[in-house]
């Protein structure tokens, strides 16, 4: 088997993204981010000597007369209405701890679960000896976040049929910034796949199933083998998506599609080296420009 | 920081892998990793590395009175910490049971057998012994702690050397070691804990498991022995059963094991002596200065080369002969020529040459060349029509075309060679295939 061997070379530096009219101001932590006390301060910020000051790296937002420092690598911060997609790391009484990428481990209740068949009833005491079998440590779930809890822990609900365990299909995980927010997270891809843009990082590609099921309530994991197509398709995109991410573009559904039509010309095993990665998102970056301009 | 919980599909693509006999980083079901120990510049300092699993060990020694039930024996104590740059998961409070199971595995191989004389440790009965700390940091996590500490233990037991005493009547002398030459410890003998992961239930084992290995294993067994095949302690943990056949193979390739590593041990102990002797250069600066804090550090990994031969060939003979390229004069004026200068390098620009040879005589060149216009299509047309051809006075060549360096030759380069690829990339696989229904 011809083997390519290629030897470190120094990283080049990020394109400037073309175009942009407002220069972001980002700041490092310590950093001056304005001597004018009229400010209320925001996340991200403190005042120290009559100065406000930045304590996380990132990019000031201002609203009005509310500064805040969004920080560019952080860990998944909840907000209500957020869809999440996690893991079940361990099973306790009348609940599932999830790991979300956040600083603590999200909580999802017995009674914010689905129960299958979609009745609704009260948990009883054998619902909750019978929890293992709807999910286990190590399962995928997709989930929306109900409330914030003071410290910070996330409370989840799978309360509507769309949302549940995850059956086949690629994780990726990327930084929680990078995730666009939209209106909607679950898109089914022109090109023969879907995707979960999972608001903490998490993105869930999955085959497009065939026929919509209602009864399931997303606890039946579909264990039928995967098609070649679908497969090359997902990995593709799965390709796609880490290339975005290396080179800090925001995802969501269309820039991930812009991604793929882009990289069609190129084998699935070549996206990932940096000269055809470049060609690939700079022509995404076009595409994305147009469409706004 | 809690640990990342291991994915389902990570899970059973390890045990799958093991029911197969295959382990993630190639070794073979009783390979240990690389063992490498390195010294410092005192005495009774070592790291030991187990692949990436890294051990710091200390040893000292303090004169103290002695365990009133014990006044003819020294003090020996054991201390393993699990520093919070080994893993993410290690935290100030959280690692107790994990560092307790370790401890006392530690105190169990080292003081229960008996390794070091104790009684050698005396110095006024009743009154004065000598206490010997050993201090292991576990500095880097990736599988089979206790090994690796075990190891680091022994070595810097073996290392230390502590100041002379001598005891005239009543009278005790301490010498520094400007003095009189530390005095090494008296060791009888070195054991080693080697230890076994299980599979299934028992039914399948690796040697020296790492971190992945760990986390999806049912049980461990570990089994401390010396090079006398004397078993010093051996502990079974995470609830498996297991035969007695099961125990005594795994015993059986204990022995084996250890006595590897106690020569690896003398070995290393014996390298640092004769440094030391000739006046050499000997500590961490030394052994650890090769390691660039910038570069990734890679093990070699052993390729099995002997079949590349055969393959080199082949693909020599499916590819087409190399392209000859001929450098030709640039005459500028008459009496002034210029070879290879001042254009970039053209060493992947192939159709450069090309076009200039072709501009001359290019019959045998233009069959080449055509190929080749087949992958660029546009670009030869677009670098034909930006140079103007410069007519020169007294030249012979009727066009002369000085060409700019190409703007995308590597898109070019990557095409021809991807298409050369995938030719002989079929034959070997079947080879390959062949070669597997053999074993």
């Amino acid at each position: 088997m011809a083997m390519e061997m290629r030897l470190p070379v120094a990283r080049k530096p990020l394109s400037e993204s073309v175009g942009r009219d407002t220069k972001k101001h980002l700041v490092v932590p310590g950093d001056t981010i304005t001597t004018d006390t009229g400010f209320m301060r925001g996340h991200g910020t403190y005042m120290g000597e009559e100065k406000l000051i930045a304590s996380v790296a990132g990019s000031v937002e201002r609203v009005n007369k509310l500064i805040c420092v969004k920080a560019l690598k952080t860990r998944y911060n909840g907000e209500v209405g957020d869809i999440v997609v996690g893991r079940i790391t361990e099973v306790q009484q009348k609940r599932w701890k999830v790991e979300t990428n956040s600083r603590l481990d999200s909580v999802l209740l017995l009674s914010s679960m689905n129960l299958p068949g979609g009745e609704l009833r009260r948990r009883s005491a054998e619902d909750e000896l019978a929890m293992r079998g709807f999910l286990q440590e190590g399962d995928l779930i997709s989930a929306e976040v109900q409330a914030v809890f003071s410290d910070g822990a996330v409370s989840l609900h799978t309360r509507s049929l769309k949302y549940g365990k995850l059956g086949q299909g690629v994780l990726v995980q990327v930084s929680p910034s990078l995730v666009k927010r939209q209106k909607t997270h679950f898109h089914d891809l022109p090109c023969g796949a879907s995707v979960i843009l999972g608001n903490n990082g998490f993105i869930w590609i999955y085959p497009t199933p065939e026929h919509k099921e209602e009864g399931a309530g997303g606890f039946a994991a579909d264990l039928e083998p995967v098609s070649l197509a679908d497969r090359e398709v997902i990995s593709r995109l799965r390709n796609c998506i880490v290339l975005l991410v290396t080179q800090r573009v925001m995802l969501y559904d269309t820039s991930i599609l812009y991604c793929y039509e882009a990289s069609l010309p190129h084998q699935i095993k070549d996206l990932l080296k940096p000269e055809i990665m470049e060609e690939v998102v700079m022509e995404t970056r076009q595409r994305l420009l147009e469409q706004e301009g | 920081m809690k640990e990342t919980p291991l994915s389902n599909c990570e899970r059973r693509f390890l045990l799958r892998a093991i029911e197969e006999k295959k382990r993630l980083d190639g070794r073979q079901t009783y390979d240990y990793r690389n063992i490498k120990i390195s010294f410092g510049t005192d005495y009774g300092c070592c790291i030991v590395e187990l692949g990436k699993t890294r051990v710091l060990g200390q040893v000292s020694c303090e004169l103290v009175s002695p365990k009133l039930n014990r006044a003819t024996e020294g003090i020996l104590f054991f201390n393993l910490e699990l520093s919070q740059m080994a893993a993410p998961a290690f935290e100030p409070g959280r690692q107790s049971d994990l560092l307790v199971k370790l401890n006392r595995l530690l105190e169990r191989c080292l003081r229960n057998s008996k390794c070091i004389d104790t009684e050698s440790l005396c110095v006024v009965a009743g009154e004065k012994v000598w206490q010997i700390r050993v201090d292991l940091h576990l500095l880097n996590h990736d599988g089979n702690i206790i090994d690796a500490a075990s190891i680091a233990a022994i070595v810097a037991l073996c290392h230390f050397r502590r100041p002379d005493v001598s005891v005239q009547g009543d009278e005790v002398t301490l010498y520094t070691p400007e003095e009189r030459d530390p005095v090494p410890l008296s060791i009888h003998h070195m054991p080693i804990c080697v230890s076994f992961a299980f599979f299934q239930q028992g039914t399948y084992l690796l040697v020296d498991p790492n971190e992945r290995e760990e986390r999806v294993m049912d049980g461990l067994l570990v089994i401390a022995m010396n090079k006398h095949r004397e078993i010093c302690t051996i502990q079974s943990s995470g609830g498996i059963m297991l035969l007695k056949d099961q125990v005594l193979r795994c015993s059986k390739i204990a022995g084996v094991k250890v006595l590897e590593i106690t020569e690896l041990i003398q070995k290393a102990l014996e390298n640092d002596r004769k440094v030391r002797k000739e006046g050499g250069k000997y500590g961490f600066a030394e052994s650890i200065a090769s390691q660039r804090i910038t570069a990734f550090k890679m093990e070699k990994a052993p390729i099995d080369t002997s079949d590349v031969e055969e393959k080199a060939e082949e693909i020599i003979a499916e590819a087409e002969p190399p392209l000859e390229v001929v450098s030709n004069p640039v005459l500028w004026t008459p009496g002034t020529a210029q070879i290879g200068e001042g254009v970039e390098n053209s060493w992947g620009d192939l159709e450069d040459s090309e076009k200039e040879e072709e501009d001359e005589d290019g019959t045998d060149e233009a069959i080449i060349l055509d190929s080749i216009k087949m992958d660029i299509g546009v670009e030869v047309s677009n670098i034909g029509s930006q140079d103007a051809p410069i007519v020169l006075s007294d030249s012979e060549e009727e066009e002369m075309i000085i060409l700019e360096p190409d703007k995308n030759p590597k898109k070019i380069r990557t095409q021809t060679t991807s298409a050369k690829q995938e030719a002989p990339s079929k034959k070997p696989v079947r080879k390959r295939k062949k070669k597997r229904a053999a074993n």
